[in-house]
């Protein structure tokens, strides 16, 4: 009994830990302030 | 105490156990995505091209023509779309930029992509568009999904405003880099003048009027690193024909432009360095996280259990729960 309650605890961190992973995403930042370019950049 | 650690190393096991196929099939698909403010250039040219003189109409050879493509994510314009959306989408405003040998301007080409940021499946809003004029894009442009498959996909041409396969032809090294060749042929096809035109006072409109059009064709080869999707270098063999009207002075068509049209070398290495840095980051998610969090599950596991059993002994019965004492009344 005592080893199901171990297995179902790391169970729900791992699907917790995911879950809240996922979740949060990424910020999306803001639109970057260079321009579409009309001239030949020296490099990348 | 043993019996302690050993449920404790098996709910660590069960819990990277676990999470291995959940980096790999759920947080995985969910978290790789192209970046709302992603923002790209790249210098392409066409050496010993062929461009036509809009002063003589007549077409001349030319040492370079230089493409300069830029794409720029619109975070507000995808804030936007996502509301109505329900999914994570990219708004791409692009420019091709065409420039002579000269410096000159040949010809600006605008546009704005917009496509799921997992899948890169199109996403139909307002404002979809290649040089203003209305689309609405099938398969994909500028890059492939996450995860590309052996197989033929559909490319959207911008220049044609059409759809066609872009067939996969085998996989090669392209320095030291595992990419899949893609290529992809547009046949002669009449095609819009650009909005702006390279010789002030002339428009798509008075040049239509004269009966003259605007043929292209052209072969696209693009090498894709699989995982990413993104192509870590690109080539064209391009074709501009104007072809009848009072434009030409009695010739049936005209070269505008004929070259093989290149990256530029600082930029292959660019891109390739960035490709593989992006590499790194998918394989991690999808390959050495899933395998490594299985391995650790399996070693805890054992580990767990070879401490179960040294506790237990030779012979000795599993240890059950003491029973509290009970209180006797006298």
């Amino acid at each position: 009994m005592r080893a199901l309650a171990a297995a179902a605890t790391g169970l729900a961190l791992a699907l917790a830990l995911v879950f809240a992973i996922t979740a949060m995403g990424s910020p999306a930042g803001g639109t970057s302030p260079k321009p579409l370019l009309t001239t030949v950049p020296a490099h990348p | 105490m043993r019996r302690r650690s050993s449920l404790i190393l098996l709910a660590l096991a069960v819990f990277f156990a676990a999470l291995s196929p959940l980096v790999r099939w759920y947080a995985f698909p969910r978290l790789a995505k192209i970046p709302a403010n992603q923002y790209q250039d790249m210098v392409l040219e066409a050496k010993d091209a062929t461009l036509l003189d809009y002063g003589t109409m007549r077409a001349k050879k030319v040492p370079k023509v230089t493409i300069v493509q830029t794409l720029k994510g619109n975070v507000e314009a995808s804030e936007e779309i996502e509301k109505t959306a329900g999914r994570d989408v990219v708004v791409w405003d692009g420019l091709s930029y065409v420039q002579g040998p000269d410096g000159e301007m040949v010809s600006r080409i605008p546009e704005r992509y917009v496509f799921d940021a997992h899948t890169q499946e199109p996403v139909h809003v307002k404002g979809e568009m290649v040089d203003g004029d209305p689309v609405k894009r099938t398969g994909i442009e500028f890059k492939w999904p996450f995860l590309t498959e052996k197989r033929d996909y559909e490319y959207f041409d911008a220049q044609a405003r059409v759809t066609a396969p872009i067939h996969y032809k085998g996989t090669q090294d392209f320095r030291g880099i595992e990419v899949y060749y893609f290529e992809q042929t547009i046949p002669w096809t009449k095609v819009p003048f650009p909005k702006t035109m390279p010789v002030q006072g002339i428009t798509p409109e008075s040049v239509a009027r004269t009966g003259t059009t605007r043929w292209y064709s052209t072969v696209r080869k693009f090498w894709v690193e699989p995982l990413t999707g993104a192509p870590v270098y690109g080539e064209e063999i391009h074709k501009e024909e104007l072809r009848g009207g009072t434009l030409l002075g009695g010739r049936s068509k005209v070269t505008a432009f004929a070259g093989h049209v290149k990256m530029r070398e600082d930029y292959i290495r660019s891109t390739v360095d960035l490709v593989e840095s992006n590499r790194a980051l998918v394989l991690l998610m999808t390959s050495y996280l899933p395998w490594g969090f299985l391995a650790l599950g399996v070693l805890l596991l054992s580990l767990s259990l070879y401490l179960e059993a040294r506790g237990r002994g030779p012979g000795e019965p599993e240890p059950t729960e003491t029973a509290a004492p009970q209180s006797v009344s006298a």
